[in-house]
């Protein structure tokens, strides 16, 4: 790959990735094989000790005590949809955000259309939410109470631990959408104090791991169904799915070789320490928002404060369709961006883009100023060479 | 001499709970589960039968579940083949 390449979509899926992610890959296909919980073998007690290496790393990163609550998961959007499915029945009322990604809409419109009553609770124009709107929504018969962390369009975050504190209130669970924060900055809420909460996570952004890899775990006072059935290793002696955590959650063979890569790639972000990473990309945020005010025609959406959002950034150049300015980015500049709806079109209603959408860029620990002075540089190009032709 | 067996429910229990005995100073091995004990779970976790009431305090403290402690005299000659 170019080494010139600028690599701002982080917010899709993180690249690079430490090396060490990619050497404890192969260790495991090299050296451990095995399939955890299945076999009593040594190799399959070594893949057993190296999934409940990869719980613990993520316990400790997601501020948790209890590995037999992290559920793993193929993405943030299965864990979602355990999560909404797992508690959700037709005719129970459910809150949700107007920001929200399709992998939480989608399952909540589906059981709209099937019986449960939904309220959406809309944001301002920066994606920022009042934590009094969702309490106002709060009836008898509310079940789950579902936000993001971080929006993945304006970057913007939002009040989960004063909802959080709601919702413990008044029993009810709350389901977190940290996929574009997990890793990128503190979760905020003690889960070990949120009996009700869910945190549903992917591995392959901030956390570093590969695709493939995500979970969530969850506090003791949340019950859910399962919505995959099958073999866990355990229990074979009965045809019914075994209650027992993780493996009510956790049937067939997980992605062991991605939990090696995603044990590697929270290791990682230990060592070099969260609050770390979280001070570097605000300064990227920042530099951004700073190149962008001197670009005529440059439109930045959310809240345009580094201590108001994570590394994300969307933006237009005025009369450029964004796609345009994506592809251009990505041919001549050798900037990579994710252009359009982004599999959220709530969040771009939101926020008045749609259905246009929005250029944006997604930063990670391994972005540079340099690159975002480049950006800007090529930003510039761009919008001098619209101007010129408006 | 590890003469007690403790049955599990789940494999992730088992490799918790020989983490557990491991990091407080207590022998601790996981060997594929008896079958005639252990039906449920792949595998089971060895240790020291005379310290059943100090482990059993331990896997509580901590939420580890298991199904059973099992004084299991087999565990010793499965050791000593293995040294």
């Amino acid at each position: 790959m170019n080494k010139n390449i600028i690599y701002f979509d982080n917010a899709a899926t993180s690249w690079p990735k430490p090396k060490k992610v990619i050497e404890q890959m192969e260790y495991y296909l090299n050296e451990i094989g095995g399939n955890p919980g299945r076999s009593g073998h040594r190799m399959s007690i070594l893949a057993s000790r190296l999934v409940e290496d990869a719980r613990e790393a993520v316990a400790k990163i997601l501020n948790f005590n209890d590995t037999s609550r992290i559920i793993f998961t193929k993405n943030a959007t299965e864990a979602i949809n355990i999560c909404i499915f797992g508690i959700l029945q037709p005719g129970d009322h459910a809150i949700t955000s107007s920001v929200e990604h399709n992998s939480v809409m989608r399952p909540l419109r589906y059981l709209e259309s099937k019986g449960l009553k939904l309220s959406i609770v809309k944001c301002d124009s920066d994606g920022s939410l009042d934590p009094e709107d969702i309490l106002k929504e709060i009836r008898p018969d509310t079940k789950l109470v579902v936000l993001t962390h971080a929006s993945n369009i304006t970057g913007t975050i939002l009040p989960i631990k004063e909802v959080a504190s709601f919702t413990a209130e008044r029993g009810i669970p709350f389901l977190i959408d940290c996929a574009q924060t997990a890793g990128a900055i503190p979760t905020d809420i003690d889960i070990k104090e949120c009996e009700n909460c869910i945190l549903a996570f992917t591995g392959h952004k901030s956390l570093f791991g590969p695709t493939g890899t995500g979970g969530m775990c969850f506090g003791e006072k949340v019950k859910m169904r399962p919505l995959i059935f099958g073999g866990t290793g355990s229990s074979s002696d009965h045809d019914t799915q075994p209650n027992i955590l993780p493996d009510k959650f956790e049937s067939g063979t997980i992605n062991i070789m991605g939990l090696a890569g995603l044990k590697a790639g929270i290791d990682f972000l230990i060592k070099e320490d969260i609050k770390k990473v979280r001070e570097h990309e605000k300064r990227l945020v920042h530099q951004f928002i700073l190149g962008a005010a001197k670009i005529k025609g440059l439109k930045i959406y959310g809240p345009r404060d580094p201590e108001k959002q994570v590394g994300i950034i969307s933006f237009n150049l005025s009369n450029l369709d964004p796609s345009k300015v994506g592809l251009i980015l990505d041919k001549k500049y050798s900037i990579m961006s994710r252009i359009g709806l982004h599999c959220n079109p709530n969040a771009h209603k939101t926020i008045g883009t749609f259905p246009e959408g929005t250029v944006r860029f997604g930063f990670s620990y391994f972005n540079t100023l340099e690159q975002i002075c480049a950006a800007m540089r090529a930003l510039q190009e761009l919008a001098d060479i619209n101007n010129d032709f408006n | 001499m590890l003469d007690g067996v403790i049955t599990f429910f789940a494999s992730q229990q088992a490799v918790r709970a020989e983490r557990l005995l491991l990091n407080n100073s207590h022998k601790a091995m996981l060997i594929p589960g008896p079958r005639e004990i252990s039906p449920n779970c792949g595998v089971a976790l060895c240790f020291e039968f005379d310290k059943e009431k100090e482990i059993i305090n331990l896997l509580n403290e901590n939420k580890v579940i298991f199904e059973r402690i099992h004084y299991y005299p087999e565990a010793k000659q499965i050791s000593k083949w293995i040294e």
